[in-house]
This record gives structure tokens, C-alpha cells and sequence, in this order.
């Protein structure tokens, strides 16, 4: 990609964490094509208009809001998006990809960058966020659906987890609205499992090497 | 008519109470819901957030299910919707392999695009014993069930109409809002609480504001979501009902019971005995 001289003096005043100047180009445009091939999303045609991030109804809660997402990926800065909190943030709620008047799928884009960081060792911003939706997984390969109260458990049991929810008090608010739920009749105990289970876990099994 | 039914795991659940009145519903309208033999989850928001292809061959199972009952499936969870279409366009693509056999014969309906049908209004109008006169709602559609509207076929994403004409053909009294399809935060409510509060409370204090004496949903998450808000009376008390539970009522008015309403955590019996509506 064409770098124009504003853009080299944005990029050098900027240091990574590393603290050395980042040098254009040293990705190129791989990054990009490599969104643009993976996601179907028409990346390089945004103009940064920020309709998306106006939409977005959690960009007020965002590191890298929405627009500036989309020009990170134009300029190859893989790793500041890994490491931002906007990619486990995002609600998916598809407000940015319906608004674009470019037709740039903001929301996969952040999806997709959300799954890149799931598989790299980059630790997540929002790791509870980040844990939960792997519990989610692990539990859907454990009975083939997902009963909530076996969730919520399986999720507080992952490493860090409750301890981190007894710190910010929020374990106290959760057994409340567990304590409810239960009143109501709404957590049920015994989870449901799937007939065909096998089936499902040999998908678990294949899930590597995502693309045929 | 028949048709496949694709409950999704919150019907097990937290949303039992709405597969019950859906059932009811459909009983009413002679229209027979198979459910999908052995049905498996659709993987939700954990599926595409982690994984693209298992987001793409999770739902695949069942709609390979549906192609061999040869049935189109209704599903009343907008992101089972959502999750379904999305695997069905994604095959149509090729991008991955998949061990079933997906050809896209059959249609993946939402549940209140298809009750909403001209025809469907008009056996349900037919199927009213007592209207539910004088009953102020908003209807509140949420993200999955509109949007990307590509994807979902809904032309009037902005401003959607199903369920608004489902509540007026029982007979409430629905109000026009903003906040039909501003998302409320549910697939973000365990991990950031903050963020997911903010969002509720703030559809829940504009539906108070439009008039609204109770909220009609669609999407079992929404509906947890906007109750559990209310769990203590100080912050007021707006009860939220799926469309099926108003039908229900509109359809059997003299066997209503406060029973139906156990599983709500804002208390809607005592707004239907003054509204005359339940005994």
C-alpha cells in the first residue's frame, strides 16, 4: 500500500510497546490482504467517514473504536488490534456493518480479529470475556447443547476466574442473580445431552486447519 | 401445515415458559411444529468468536436435519436465526467442508417474520376470543433478528414491523419507539456486567418514558436480559412478555392463568388482572 508523507509521520510518532519506531512496510499490505482474503470484507475501501464507530453502541467502552479498526488493518498493525479490548468488546450487534456506505463488514472484521487473537498467545485484554466464550465451546462439546447452570459453573472452575469475580465483588451480584433465576424456576439442574454427541465431537477434532 | 422446529438450548431453559406458549400458540393456528430429531446447538456467539468454520458446520447438523424431514425450519431464537442463515449462506459459498449434506433447499424462517405473514395475521385475528384491550407495550426486536440485513432478508431493518403487528392483531395497544432493534448487551452480560447494564437500563428507562406498560420480545436472551434489570421493585416494574404469551392469552382468555407467568422476574399479574385481562 501507497503511504502518503502524513501518514510515515503518524506511524514514526507512534511507539510500539516494544519501544522501537515502527518502520511502514515491514508488513507491507499482507496483513490487509490477508483480512480482506479471510473475511470477504471490503477493508481497503474505507474512507473513514466513522459512521460505524457512531453507530456502535459500545464504542464509548473501546480502545481502538470501530474506523480506527479498519485503518489498522489498512496499515498492517496486527498485533495493537490483538492486544486492544475492542475485539472481546464488540457486542456483534452488526450496527457498523449495516451503516457502511462502503459496504465494509466492520463487525466480521472484528470477529475475525477476535478469533486470530483467540489462537495466538497474545493474553486477551478481556480475559473473562475471552474464557467464557471457550467455556461456551467446551461445554457445547461436552453435551452437544448448553445448559446455562452447567455454564456458569464450568466457567467460574477455569483458572483465575473466581478469583478475580471474589476481588470486583461481582461473585456477589452473580449468586444473587443465580439465587433468582433459581426462584423462578428458570436454572435447570440436569443438562441434556445429545444423542449423536459423537458427531459433534468429531467436528471438535477437525476444527483444525480452518480452511478446506 | 408443518413445519420444523429448531428450539435452540434457552428453550430447555431460561426461556421454558416461551416454548410453552409457542406450543400453545401453534396448536391454536393448526400448524404442526416438528421439532428437529436429536437437535444440536448452533454455537452462538462462542462459535464465530473463536472458531469461523465450526460457527459455519455447527448449525449445519440441523439444517441437514430439516433437509431430510424435508420441512422449513422456524426458529424462535434470533441467533439461532441468525447463526442458521449464516451457515447456510456460508455452504452455499463452499468455503469449508462439511460432513452433512446441505443443499439449501429448504428456508430458515424467524418465528415472527412468519407469523406476521398477511395470511398467518388473519388466522391469528380469526383465533382471538378476547382482544387485549387497552394494554400499552413497545416492541423490542433486538440485533440478531434484523441484522446485517443481507443476511436476514429484513427490508425494513431500521424500523421492523412483526412483532408490532403480531401485538396489534391480539389486541394491545403498541406504541411507536426508537429503541426497537438498539442492541441490549446480552451476549457481553457475563464478563462486563457494567457495559451490559448500561445498555438495558437505558432501553428499559425509554420504554417507561414512550408510556409503555410492558415490552413484547422475541429473542430469549433479550428477555432475561430486560428482566433480570428488574430484579429489585425500587427500580420500577415493567414486565416483559415474549409475543407468544400475549397470542396465548389473546387466544384462551377464559383458562388464563397466573401460572403461565411464574418464570417472569417483573411480576406481570397484577398489570393483567387490572387491565381485566387474567382472572
Amino acid at each position: 500500500m501507497e503511504t502518503t508523507a502524513k501518514d510515515r509521520t503518524e506511524i514514526e510518532s507512534r511507539k510500539v510497546s516494544s519501544g522501537k519506531r515502527r518502520l511502514i512496510g515491514d508488513r507491507g499490505s499482507h496483513f490487509l490482504k490477508r483480512m480482506e482474503g479471510e473475511t470477504g470484507a471490503n477493508i481497503a475501501a474505507c474512507y473513514q467517514c466513522e459512521r460505524c464507530t457512531n453507530a456502535c453502541p459500545v464504542s464509548f467502552y473501546m480502545d481502538v473504536k470501530p474506523h480506527q479498526v479498519i485503518r489498522f488493518v489498512q496499515l498492517g498493525w496486527r498485533e495493537e488490534l490483538l492486544r486492544s479490548a475492542t475485539i472481546w468488546v464488540c457486542l456483534s450487534c452488526e450496527m457498523c456493518t449495516t451503516y457502511c456506505p462502503n459496504e465494509v463488514a466492520v463487525a466480521e472484521t472484528i470477529l475475525h480479529l477476535r478469533s486470530l487473537a483467540a489462537q495466538s498467545t497474545i493474553a486477551p485484554r478481556e480475559k473473562q470475556l475471552a474464557v467464557f466464550h471457550q467455556t461456551f465451546l467446551d461445554e457445547l462439546q461436552r453435551f452437544g447443547r448448553v445448559n446455562e447452570a452447567w455454564l456458569m459453573a464450568a466457567l467460574n472452575l477455569k483458572p483465575g476466574i473466581l478469583k478475580e469475580k471474589m476481588r470486583s465483588g461481582q461473585l456477589k451480584t452473580e449468586i444473587e442473580l443465580g439465587l433468582t433465576l433459581w426462584r423462578k424456576g428458570k436454572l435447570k439442574l440436569l443438562p441434556k445431552r445429545c444423542e449423536a454427541i459423537k458427531e459433534i465431537r468429531d467436528l471438535y477434532r477437525n476444527r483444525q486447519g480452518d480452511r478446506s | 401445515m408443518k413445519l420444523a422446529f429448531y428450539p435452540g438450548c434457552s428453550l430447555e431453559g431460561m426461556a421454558n415458559d416461551y416454548a410453552r406458549s409457542i406450543l400453545a400458540v401453534f396448536n391454536h393456528l393448526d400448524i404442526t411444529l416438528v421439532e428437529i430429531d436429536d437437535w444440536s446447538c448452533c454455537g452462538a456467539t462462542a462459535a464465530h468468536s473463536l472458531s469461523e468454520k465450526m460457527a459455519v458446520v455447527l448449525p449445519a447438523r440441523n439444517l441437514a436435519a430439516a433437509e431430510i424431514m424435508g420441512l422449513d425450519i422456524v426458529s424462535p431464537c434470533a441467533n439461532c436465526f441468525n447463526r442458521l442463515l449464516f451457515s447456510k449462506a456460508m455452504i452455499q459459498k463452499k468455503i469449508f467442508d462439511v460432513p452433512w449434506t446441505v443443499t439449501g433447499s429448504i428456508q430458515v424462517h424467524d418465528m415472527t417474520r412468519f407469523l406476521a405473514r398477511p395470511d398467518m395475521v388473519e388466522r391469528i385475528e380469526a383465533r382471538v376470543r378476547k382482544p387485549l384491550k387497552g394494554l400499552k407495550v413497545v416492541c423490542y426486536y433486538g440485533c440478531q433478528m434484523v441484522r446485517p440485513p443481507r443476511l436476514t432478508g429484513f427490508t425494513d431493518y431500521e424500523n421492523p414491523m412483526t412483532l408490532d403487528r403480531l401485538a396489534t392483531a391480539a389486541g394491545a395497544k403498541v406504541l411507536d419507539w426508537s429503541y426497537k432493534t438498539t442492541c441490549c448487551g446480552a451476549s457481553i452480560g457475563i464478563g462486563r456486567r457494567d457495559i451490559q447494564e448500561s445498555l438495558t437500563a437505558r432501553l428499559l428507562e425509554k420504554a417507561r418514558q414512550t408510556g409503555a406498560e410492558a415490552v413484547v420480545v422475541s429473542c430469549p436472551l433479550c428477555q432475561v436480559n430486560l428482566d433480570l434489570m428488574q430484579r429489585d421493585k425500587a427500580s420500577g416494574h415493567l414486565p416483559v412478555f415474549y409475543f407468544t404469551e400475549l397470542l396465548r392469552l389473546a387466544f384462551e382468555a377464559e383458562n388464563g392463568s397466573a401460572e403461565w407467568f411464574r418464570m417472569h422476574i417483573a411480576d406481570p399479574v397484577p398489570l393483567l388482572r387490572a387491565k381485566d385481562l387474567l382472572l
